[in-house]
């Protein structure tokens, strides 16, 4: 966690598209929020029954912690609608995104339920990781 | 039925162990929750899954419990529940994601 789920149309995003994607999804999450890379994942599907497209050819639903501003929020919408557009050929008005909040101690992932707000510095110095600068 | 969503990379478990694994978690749901699981499987296709944006080897194994749980109660089944899906698959605990989400209020 986060997942990220990006869904679209039938051959809409190439593979070729997929990893640059994901690269960004990536970046921006962890850029945004201090969360180390390796909770991060980005998962494509097409012509799935969620996330539903509505009126859009690829939308991204992002499962995030819970605890984000909605700044955060808002800035990781705006930067992954406009990275799966550049990076797909999409106009911007043809990406969606929505995110969700999950809370922490609703996951379990390599084995640790995930920190609460405010608890990252503790929990990422306990499992070896840098606490991310202010 | 307890609704479990599973979400595993397409080739990386056999149809023999999804079948194992789908009786599993129904068990699993059945003894914890008091009712079987309503299993629903998608198989990310190949060149499509990304963790830390290197090909993924995750898995995500999702159940809605019937019931508000404290994070006491909560932590031991996502620790049940994730053991399953080792065993099941051989998968290491840190290719696992498993969610445990309190029931829908609306």
């Amino acid at each position: 966690m986060p997942l990220y789920m990006c869904n679209a149309a039938k051959g809409i995003i190439a593979d070729a598209a997929k990893p640059k994607i994901a690269e960004d999804v990536t970046r921006i999450h962890c850029a945004v929020t201090g969360a180390p890379p390796q909770f991060v994942h980005a998962f494509f599907v097409e012509d799935a029954a969620a996330p539903p497209l509505g009126d859009k050819q690829a939308m991204l639903f992002g499962s995030i912690r819970a605890g984000r501003t909605d700044a955060q929020k808002a800035q990781i919408v705006a930067e992954m609608r406009a990275a799966v557009a550049k990076h797909s050929g999409l106009a911007l008005d043809a990406v969606g995104m929505m995110t969700t909040d999950v809370p922490a101690s609703w996951v379990l992932e390599g084995g640790e339920i995930m920190p609460e707000p405010g608890e990252e510095a503790e929990w990422l110095a306990k499992h070896g990781h840098h606490a991310p600068a202010e | 039925m307890i609704m479990c969503n599973c979400v595993v990379q397409a080739g990386q478990i056999s149809a023999e162990i999804e079948a194992a694994l789908r009786d599993s978690l129904s068990d699993f749901s059945q003894r914890r929750f008091g009712a079987p699981a309503e299993i629903t499987w998608l198989a990310i296709p190949e060149h499509s899954g990304f963790t830390a944006s290197q090909p993924s080897t995750s898995s995500v194994v999702s159940m809605r419990a019937p019931r508000i749980m404290t994070r006491d109660e909560r932590e031991p089944l996502l620790r049940e529940l994730c053991a399953i899906w080792a065993d099941n698959t051989k998968c290491t605990l840190n290719e696992i994601v498993g969610v445990i989400s309190d029931p829908v209020t609306e």
